[in-house]
């Protein structure tokens, strides 16, 4: 630190003591009230959109961030309980949407295929393999809100009683618009791709209703066989 | 004082930063409270409370509630402990059929289907711990077939009664059996 450039130069006399030679820390504070305001104001206002428009992003999304993920499959068995955290309560409470309780069963998500590729209505998909042990269990094809669509058979799910399966137990499901010999889960009919599409199994009367339990079970897997 | 522009902007940024956070934080917890239309205030609109009210059929375009399985029919009873307690009583005559109890907040309290209650026949008591004490000193005499579900405090909520339809041509019959249920008092 030199002598020098911590004092005002003597030639300079008392009318600019507030020369800029003075190191930035001592200068005297000159108030700026309006820019300060500016400034407070401009941080609010940057805050307050950061977060609430996160928290919609969040909240609209709509996929609780606690779930269990098996293959394509995604499950979330603490949603609709004390434990859920408080963006599940947030999206459950807001969609009044009511949760299959433990003691009744379970309720599998797919948004994907299993080779990680978004779900489209358009498409021909291959369910195929065993589910967890459950006394009963229904597949439903929803589109991406979550809502039921209009097929040409007007039914939009299978029925683990009512469908054929392998001398081993496993089963295969077609998914598509058009008919299909077999298992056929009719998919919405005259959909374009950005409906969305999202598979919905739901266990019933299942031992796999705790997150632990969830691992290591065979699910499903979801292949793309055809595409328009 | 006078800070220099580049201290002055990062003090700027990392206050809107953890404002932001705060708000995003205050915004997602307040999300509960301020629903308009919670799954416990629609359930009112299909009929009184203390009763058992048999949903429309899960369609297209008149879903009920969201996310409800197309192969149930469903019923459901809204009710308060503060009024007394809740007598749930059914008879449904199919392979798969539960029940779940929900606080008003869509948290689930209870839930049971036909295998884990033991018997054909659905009847369960819920009431408060302050109820059951008086209910103890003068029991009727079924007290010991129900499944009695104690909760600390006098909860509103509503149960949401599940009942599989194997085949259209017991649609029919589930109806009956979901509109005779019972949710009263004892």
């Amino acid at each position: 630190m030199s002598e020098t450039s911590l004092k005002p130069r003597l030639t300079s006399g008392e009318t600019d003591w507030y020369e800029n030679e003075l190191p930035r820390v001592i200068r005297p504070y000159r108030s700026h009230p309006l820019r300060t305001l500016t400034a407070i104001a401009l941080v609010l206002v940057l805050a307050s959109l950061l977060g609430i428009s996160s928290a919609y992003l969040v909240i609209e999304r709509e996929q609780p961030l606690d779930a269990v993920t098996i293959g394509p499959w995604q499950a979330y068995p603490k949603a609709g309980t004390a434990e859920a955290d408080p963006y599940s309560v947030a999206i459950y409470t807001r969609g009044a949407v009511i949760p299959l309780a433990s003691g009744e069963g379970l309720a599998l998500v797919a948004r994907q295929d299993s080779n990680g590729h978004q779900l489209d209505p358009t498409c021909v998909y291959r369910i195929a393999g065993q589910t967890p042990s459950a006394r009963l269990w229904t597949l439903t094809a929803v589109n991406g809100r979550g809502d039921l669509v209009e097929t040409l058979p007007g039914r939009v799910h299978v029925v683990s009683q009512n469908i054929l399966r392998a001398p081993d137990g496993t089963f295969e499901i077609a998914a598509a618009a058009a008919p299909h010999s077999g298992n056929w889960l009719p998919l919405a009919a005259g959909a374009s791709a950005s409906d969305g599409l999202r598979f919905v199994l739901r266990l019933y009367d299942a031992p796999v209703t705790t997150g632990a339990a969830l691992d290591g079970v065979s699910m499903p897997v979801i292949e793309r066989t055809g595409c328009p | 004082m006078s800070l220099s522009p580049r201290f002055t902007l990062t003090v700027g940024i990392l206050a809107t930063l953890c404002l932001a956070a705060v708000i995003h934080i205050l915004v997602v917890l307040s999300i509960p409270r301020n629903v308009q239309h919670s799954a416990y205030d629609n359930i009112a609109t299909y009929g009184t409370d203390r009763k058992f009210n048999l949903l429309p059929d899960v369609k297209r375009g008149q879903e009920a509630l969201p996310d409800l399985d197309p192969a149930m029919k469903h019923a459901t009873c809204r009710f308060q402990l503060a009024d007394g307690p809740v007598l749930f009583d059914a008879s449904i005559p199919v392979s798969f059929w539960s029940i779940g109890l929900f606080n008003a907040a869509g948290e689930a309290v209870y839930s049971l289907n036909n295998r884990t209650a033991g018997a054909e026949r659905l009847s369960m008591l819920v009431l408060t711990t302050q109820q059951l004490s008086i209910l103890r000193e003068n029991p009727p005499e079924n007290l010991e077939d129900l499944i009695v579900i104690e909760t600390p405090e006098p909860i509103s909520g509503f149960a949401l009664l599940r009942a599989f339809v194997p085949h259209s041509s017991k649609a029919d019959e589930v109806d009956l059996a979901l509109r005779a249920a019972r949710c009263g008092t004892i």
